[in-house]
């Protein structure tokens, strides 16, 4: 049997494709559908080539060999032997299954950066608002500012003015000249044009105004502040304006979940815009015998880069030939997900638009003070002694949302670059998922 | 720092009460350390201060005196560490004879103790089990936040004139006519004629690096933490097991249970001990037991969310004794190890020990049982 880890795009592929040959497929998610958080829908997928979803939701569901496990919490992994060990909490109760091999395909969430204001209510990520539209069906508001960097904001905004939102601003703080970086892959990529062309008539139609070269730097009572920033995200002096509006969705691009990875033992490396992702060889197998990974978790790309290498993944878990033309097709993906890296970067500016009194851990409620003082009085050098003195990144979230920033935050101070060390060390958690100490115990009884 | 009069090396608990210790004599001290400040065993611990798990002995004579010196550091260096007397309780599940034998004994020993029966037990720890009946109080039994605590006290040294230096690996101890002259790192060369070796798990390699030995190696121990939660736990409170357990030489696992509160709301679970190097891997099978033993002492624990797990490698000697003194081969060289998993306890007591010792002044007690030199005569 084969375990697939998440049903996003990654997921639903490589269970697709493990199912042509007819072996048993376990796909387990969090969620009670399929999607993950991208085709996350109530009804029908909205967006660009939004059918492309259907067509694997209908496959998958077809299959006789998958089996779907619905919300699903796996809390951690195991070796046994030959076999990998899962343990997942479902309907309150924990289980676990077994199987020779896995495919991980966990995805990412969306990477915050801290501002004054980014913790009152109101602010928010685009995925939280896109989650809360597609999934509940709630819209969060009625004049919204989405704002951050990279593609993915062109769908949430434009996604919400369809629900009846008012988009007051698109704003994002690179220059769209930055695609000039990489004439190959755009070139390579041609079709990527009539999305483009798809989301631009969209915001025509809903008169969505795009700003680049910006970002929200302070949002209070429904007032955002947007700054012209440089190329390095500082503030340009005098260029500010405000803006009402009720919500504030920012995101910076993603964040791999590498936890479940990483307790096995996979290898990891830092990609080139700071991201830690997993090594994985040409078929998706990690530096773990019998675990491939697909999607989000080798290198952030987007869904349809993601198909590719699941089901590339699937095909090489399940013992299929891999036709050549997958593989270059997984190049030319990769060359314009490399040029979203670097047409959307996240540079260190940022770090002026707080002030002392900024949170940056919200399950802890640690200030930008505190982390500066773990360093400059303390002796902090990195984001684990300086949690270890002001407990950013020990509550809720471990750390998911703020390490990486209290690291740049550090790093900012000590004038040492944060380490590929580090970095790989803040991805990791023993624990998935929280679990009560008495399905803990309970878990003992049983075996 | 040019010419030091003393170098510590580790910047762990032990390292920095060291530290402080010869500042205040008057030493000019330079700490070092391959890593940040509390980035060992120090940065795992839960922050025992205990006088209750220690038999009858200089061990415990040593933690005596050195709980006594934590608050005393804590007015020093003027800043809490979140150090608190919250006292510990000790409960017998089953047989609880020697529990109170222990205990009688302790108490000729100086340690306060009060024996409780079951109304005084659950008046102490409402949440505690209704089947468990029998236990002891120890009120001198204290907490502290130790990774807090080396960051402070290591600043205090640097404001009375020390220094310390991080991310520095020693590469080599040069020796002279069998005396410490000076230290090679990765960030400078230093002459200076003392060195106290504060690597605790780690004591052993720097030991060898001098042409010497100390038998120091690693018992894993893991720690669960919970989400904050509301006041369910008021002391420390572990199983009588646990002192067994601590004592014990034996290479496999052994758990035992033990329980208590933070200041922040969080619960920390232990605890295991067992000797397999410095592998670092996970053990879901030892969480499952910790959280089994845990919610069997504290059934309200049951609804509680684990949030993490971590690990950490206590220094372990094979007598179970802390090794203070002068090494036995290398004049100069100063060790402060093998702690095992008493070293925030005793780090202060360790600390005045070592400086009398260095300065040739007597001591609060007879260090002879600590002495490395124990070690010395098995293996040369």
């Amino acid at each position: 049997m084969i375990i697939v880890i998440g049903a996003g795009p990654a997921g639903l592929a490589a269970a697709e494709a493990a199912s042509r040959n007819g072996s048993e497929v376990a796909l387990i998610d969090s969620s009670s559908r399929l999607g993950g958080q991208y085709w996350r829908h109530r009804s029908k997928v909205t967006g660009y080539r939004s059918n492309r979803a259907d067509e694997i939701f209908a496959k998958v569901s077809a299959a006789q060999s998958i089996t779907h496990i619905s919300e699903a919490n796996i809390w951690s992994a195991e070796r046994e032997g030959n076999l990998i060990r899962v343990n997942y909490l479902q309907g309150g109760i924990e289980s676990s299954l077994t199987a020779e091999k896995v495919i991980i395909a966990t995805g990412a969430y969306d990477r915050t950066l801290p501002f004054p204001g980014w913790d009152t209510p109101g602010s928010m990520t685009p995925g939280a608002a896109q989650s809360l539209l597609k999934g509940q069906g709630v819209l969060v508001g009625k004049r919204i500012i989405v704002a951050g960097t990279g593609p993915f904001l062109l769908p949430v905004a434009t996604g919400l003015a369809e629900a009846g939102a008012e988009i007051v601003a698109l704003i994002d703080a690179n220059s769209p000249l930055r695609w000039s970086l990489s004439p190959l892959a755009l070139l390579t990529n041609i079709t990527k044009f009539s999305e483009l062309v798809y989301y631009v008539r969209l915001m025509r139609k809903f008169r969505i105004r795009p700003h680049f070269g910006r970002a929200v730097t302070t949002f209070a009572n429904g007032v955002a502040t947007i700054s012209a920033v440089n190329s390095g995200f500082h503030i340009k002096s005098g260029k500010s304006q405000a803006m009402r509006a009720d919500v504030v969705a920012v995101g910076w691009g993603f964040v791999p979940d590498l936890s479940l990875g990483g307790i096995l033992g996979c290898a990891q490396r830092v990609d080139s815009d700071g991201t830690v992702i997993f090594e994985v060889d040409e078929n998706q197998l990690s530096s773990q015998p019998q675990i491939w990974i697909a999607g989000e978790a080798t290198g952030i790309g987007g869904a349809d880069l993601s198909l590719i290498e699941g089901e590339i993944a699937g095909l090489a878990a399940s013992g299929q030939k891999i036709r050549h033309a997958l593989l270059t097709e997984r190049v030319r993906k990769q060359r314009f997900a490399n040029a979203l890296k670097r047409s959307y970067p996240v540079r260190d500016g940022w770090r002026e638009w707080i002030t002392s009194n900024t949170t940056i851990c919200r399950c802890e409620e640690v200030k930008s003070q505190e982390i500066k003082d773990s360093v400059s009085e303390l002796g902090a050098e990195d984001s684990r002694t300086s949690k270890l003195f002001t407990r950013a990144g020990m509550g809720l979230c471990q750390g998911r949302m703020c390490s990486r920033n209290v690291s740049e935050i550090v790093s900012g101070i000590t004038q040492c670059a944060v380490t590929d060390g580090e970095r790989i060390a803040a991805s990791n958690r023993p624990i998935a998922a929280p679990i009560s100490l008495g399905q803990l115990s309970d878990g003992k009884n049983s075996r | 720092m040019k010419n030091p009069d003393a170098i510590v090396i580790g910047a762990g608990i032990v390292g920095a009460s060291s530290a402080l210790s010869l500042t205040n004599a008057g030493l000019k001290v330079l700490v070092i350390d391959r890593g940040a400040v509390s980035s060992g065993t120090t940065g795992a611990g839960e922050g025992n201060i205990l006088v209750s798990d220690k038999d009858p002995g200089p061990e415990l004579t040593l933690a005596l005196h050195s709980r006594n010196l934590w608050f005393e550091m804590q007015e020093d260096v003027g800043d809490s560490f979140e150090l608190e007397a919250k006292g510990g309780v000790v409960v017998a599940r089953r047989d609880d004879g020697p529990l109170m034998k222990l205990a009688t004994e302790q108490s000729h020993h100086g340690v306060t103790i009060e024996k409780c029966n079951e109304t005084r037990l659950h008046e102490l720890e409402p949440y505690l089990h209704p089947d468990i009946s029998s236990g002891v109080f120890y009120p001198q039994d204290a907490q502290c936040q130790p990774m807090l605590a080396a960051a402070h006290v290591i600043r205090t040294v640097v404001q009375r004139g020390g220094e310390f230096i991080s991310q520095a690996k020693v590469t080599r101890i040069i020796v002279e006519d069998c005396a410490v002259v000076g230290i090679e790192t990765t960030r400078g060369t230093f002459r200076v004629p003392i060195i106290v070796n504060a690597t605790g798990t780690w004591a052993g390699e720097l030991a060898e690096l001098a042409g010497s030995y100390l038998p120091i190696a690693p018992r894993k121990g893991f720690i669960l933490v919970t989400e904050p939660t509301k006041k369910y736990i008021f002391h420390k409170v572990y199983d009588s097991d646990y002192v067994a357990n601590v004592a014990s030489s034996d290479a496999d696992l052994q758990t035992s249970t033990v329980v208590e509160g933070t200041r922040s709301g969080t619960i920390l679970i232990g605890a295991s001990r067992e000797r397999v190097g410095f592998d670092g891997a996970m053990s879901y099978e030892i969480l499952r037991t910790l959280a089994a033993q845990a919610t069997s002492l504290f059934p309200v624990l049951r609804d509680v969310q684990l949030l993490r797990a971590y690990r950490g490698f206590r220094p372990y000697a094979p007598d179970h004794l802390p090794v203070i003194g002068q090494d036995a081969k290398v004049k100069g060289l100063w060790h402060s190890a093998g702690h095992e998993g008493a070293g925030i306890g005793l780090a202060p007591g360790s600390a005045a020990l070592i400086t009398d010792a260095i300065l040739g002044r007597d001591s609060f007690m007879d260090g002879a049982a600590f002495s490395p030199a124990r070690f010395a005569t098995v293996n040369s």
